[in-house]
């Protein structure tokens, strides 16, 4: 074959064009009417203004949008579907989870949990890596905010209007004193969760993993001494829980593990049933009632081996 | 000898010179986003460098700055020479290189302020757009009107390489761009994401591949004194190279709701790759067939010859990513990482060093400035980039089979950050390499007659 300027520009000119059709353009015709998902709703313009933002700071490099059939993760209860995404101008999938996916980040954590994370992601999450977003001012993080809590669009709409319903009733909570406020707590636990006492002993090693656990989970917000002091707290309302207060309030080893397990809607405390295994919630749950509450309802009999809690053992 | 003309190779030299210098401020932005990873808040609330800005200013510029200048200088030296004609213009040429170095300046300047289009490798807004693709057009207007002054009348292969990469990427970007479309720069929804991904893809298949394998079947065979081993595997390379790579970017979308027939001609092209890859690599290397030592002895051919022994890893690796299985673990971690760095700096990145190394010669009359730096670079890199991708493939299996097995990200961070460490290491050489890269090429250039060896 002769190779002529002719036949290498030309040539190569067409051979694109072909493929061109063939894998944008007929793609193009199959795709661009993709009908609106069940999900599917339009923006807000606070929502559309706070997206701008995640572009404009390079959110989308660590953080996808798309939930895959094999993602256990957050949001991994509605795999992406294209009619999710037929406003998403340009469409933000992205290639990294250096973060979590956020197809469905809206409601899962309230608002005033969303601000002290941008605040500065270790004051919420201390293993975080993402950079702090203070510099971006109140007023933008409130728009990153809005965007944020619509990931997930009616889903996030269903999410969000517990949050703020509950938020409601956890500040009259709070603001009635501490009895009614552990009172209410106490209230939405199921009742079998209350009468569990922890069924394993307290050991060295189960309060120095507590510890570990307590350090890389729990600290931003509840303190390093567990009075809800920690560096989340000047955002958080209702504020976080002080464990010091709480001897003689009948908080047993279940309640802990509970509220651990499934958060408190509306607070901004946020559930760890994807996070810790069972043992490490009891551990942390232990640690919690041995150092801060002075009060912990393990050891007590029946006692099992380290791996088990065997009832009616001699 | 040459006669002496004015502006002699001036658009080279100054390619070159683009190239070596955006080379350190594009390997000081990794360094920079890889330090983030491992201490976020050492750079703490500085907007225009928060991480989010950095890492597209990092990518852009390697792609941009570094790689593509330093192998469209090495073309601007070997154009003529293979055409028997001077360059049609060397103002043309040198206005070019300034301009190009103006829209770099301004991508810096713009992502750090914020001012993106949101989409990977297509990040630049619209007016930065539109002068990549007229410099595009301005460097293809000058190597054709090259082509109609030649003597030489048989085209080799690196002039084919060259010609088609100017001319489909100026093409290939403002598509991919969707530069009609000023204000966002992009389609809506997921055909935004297959148009992405179509042009995302081709920066590599259809500028760096073609522009780096340009530089190979030029130096390699000039370096060993071997006549190229094969004009049917050249031509079967080059045009199995447009037909193949083109089609394979839905490789990026494997897991997401887009049409099934377009993924399943991205996994087959996937592996379809290998054709143009080893029609390529068997042509090379049997063309240096027993010249292993002139390859050794020249740095310039040093560096070419290592770059491809990358693509071969980087090429094949490519192809079995592609396949579902392996990307069921692979896709959405750092595996991806040090892929597109075996890619861009153990490949073309690699090819780009040892073009304006085996140029800079070429162009001043002298020997380089230090072949010893030059030589000192060539290790600085390939540990870096070896190190690399051992480092961040190991925490790439890390994450994807910690998520395969239900973890959370949030859960993984703390078993890959020695990782992050070790990788912002490795770019302080990296980086390092850069400075010592750039301080030869500007005393080669402008050492006077002292030169050393």
């Amino acid at each position: 074959m002769k190779m002529t300027p002719l036949a290498v520009v030309v040539g190569s000119l067409l051979i694109l064009a072909t493929i061109v059709f063939v894998v944008v353009v007929l793609p193009y015709v199959h795709t661009y009417q993709t009908a609106p998902s069940d999900i599917f709703r339009l923006r807000t313009d606070a929502e559309a203004a706070g997206r701008k933002l995640y572009i404009a700071n390079g959110c989308v490099y660590c953080h996808s949008q798309s939930i895959r059939s094999i993602d256990w993760g957050l949001g991994a209860e509605r795999i992406a579907q294209a009619g999710d995404y037929i406003q998403d101008y340009p469409i933000l999938l992205g290639s990294q989870r250096t973060g979590p996916d956020l197809s469905q980040a809206g409601g899962e954590h309230p608002d005033d949990w969303q601000i002290a994370h941008f605040m500065n992601p270790r004051y919420t999450r201390p293993l975080s890596l993402m950079p702090p977003f203070a510099f971006l001012g109140d007023a933008r993080l409130g728009l990153l905010t809005r965007y944020v809590q619509s990931l997930g669009l009616k889903d996030a709409d269903h999410r969000m209007a517990r949050q703020n319903d509950w938020k409601k009733k956890a500040i009259d909570a709070y603001e009635a004193g501490p009895d009614a406020n552990v009172a209410w707590l106490n209230a939405h636990i199921p009742h079998g969760w209350r009468d569990i006492v922890n069924p394993y002993p307290t050991t060295e090693a189960g309060l120095a993993r507590g510890h570990k656990i307590y350090q890389d989970f729990c600290l931003g917000c509840h303190g390093p001494v567990g009075d809800g002091m920690g560096p989340a707290q000047p955002w958080i309302y209702p504020p976080p829980l002080n464990f010091t207060i709480l001897k003689n309030r009948e908080i047993s080893g279940g309640i802990l593990y509970y509220q651990i397990m499934n958060g408190i809607t509306g607070t901004a405390m946020p559930y760890f049933k994807r996070e810790l295994e069972s043992e490490k919630i009891w551990d942390v749950g232990n640690y919690v009632a041995v150092y801060f509450i002075n009060d912990s309802d393990a050891n007590g009999e029946p006692r099992g081996i380290d791996a088990a809690y065997e009832m009616g053992y001699p | 000898m040459e006669e002496k003309v004015p502006l002699q190779y001036a658009t080279a030299k100054a390619f070159i010179l683009t190239s070596g210098f955006w080379m350190m401020i594009a390997t000081f932005y990794g360094l920079l986003g890889a330090t983030e990873l491992m201490a976020p808040d050492l750079t703490a609330n500085m907007g225009p460098i928060v991480f989010g800005r950095v890492r597209p200013t990092h990518i852009n510029l390697v792609l941009f700055g570094f790689v593509t200048p330093g192998l469209l200088g090495a073309a601007f030296y070997y154009i003529p020479r293979l055409l028997g004609a001077p360059l049609y213009s060397e103002r043309l040429g040198v206005f070019t290189a300034a301009a190009w170095n103006l829209f770099l300046a301004a991508l810096v300047i713009t992502l750090a302020l914020g001012m993106t289009q949101g989409r990977e490798y297509a990040e630049m807004i619209w007016p930065i757009d539109v002068a990549v693709v007229v410099a595009f057009f301005l460097v293809f207007f000058n190597f054709i009107m090259t082509v109609r002054q030649r003597t030489e009348s048989v085209l080799y292969v690196s002039v084919w390489y060259v010609l088609a990469a100017c001319i489909l990427t100026a093409c290939t970007y403002a598509l991919g761009n969707v530069i009609w479309r000023p204000d966002g720069g992009a389609l809506t929804g997921m055909p935004d994401a297959i148009l992405l991904w179509f042009y995302g893809h081709n920066v590599f298949g259809l500028l760096l591949t073609p522009l780096s394998a340009g530089v190979a079947y030029y130096v390699i065979p000039r370096a060993t004194r071997n006549p190229l081993y094969s004009h049917t595997l050249s031509l079967l390379g080059f045009w199995s190279l447009i037909v193949v790579y083109t089609h394979i970017g839905t490789h990026h979308l494997l897991q997401v709701p887009v049409p099934t027939w377009l993924k399943v001609v991205a996994i087959v092209d996937s592996v379809a790759m290998v054709i143009p890859v080893m029609a390529f690599l068997i042509n090379i290397w049997y063309t240096a067939k027993g010249k292993l030592g002139e390859i050794h002895a020249d740095i310039g051919a040093k560096f070419v010859f290592t770059g491809t022994i990358m693509y071969f890893f980087v090429s094949i690796q490519g192809s079995f990513m592609a396949l579902p299985d392996v990307q069921r673990v692979t896709h959405f971690n750092n595996w991806v990482v040090a892929h597109a760095h075996i890619g861009v700096l153990g490949f073309a990145g690699m090819i780009a060093l040892g073009g304006l190394y085996y140029t800079i010669p070429k162009l001043t009359g002298r020997p380089l400035f230090s072949r010893f730096l030059a030589d000192f670079q060539y290790w600085m890199v390939l540990i870096g980039m070896v190190g690399f991708t051992i480092v961040l493939t190991i925490a790439g299996l890390i994450q994807g089979n910690a998520w395969l097995n239900g973890e959370t990200v949030y859960r993984v961070l703390p078993e890959i950050h020695v990782y992050y460490v070790t990788r912002a290491g490795l770019g302080l050489l990296i980086f390092s390499s850069a400075v010592l890269g750039f301080y030869n090429i500007v005393r080669s250039m402008w050492s006077g007659n002292g030169a050393i060896p």
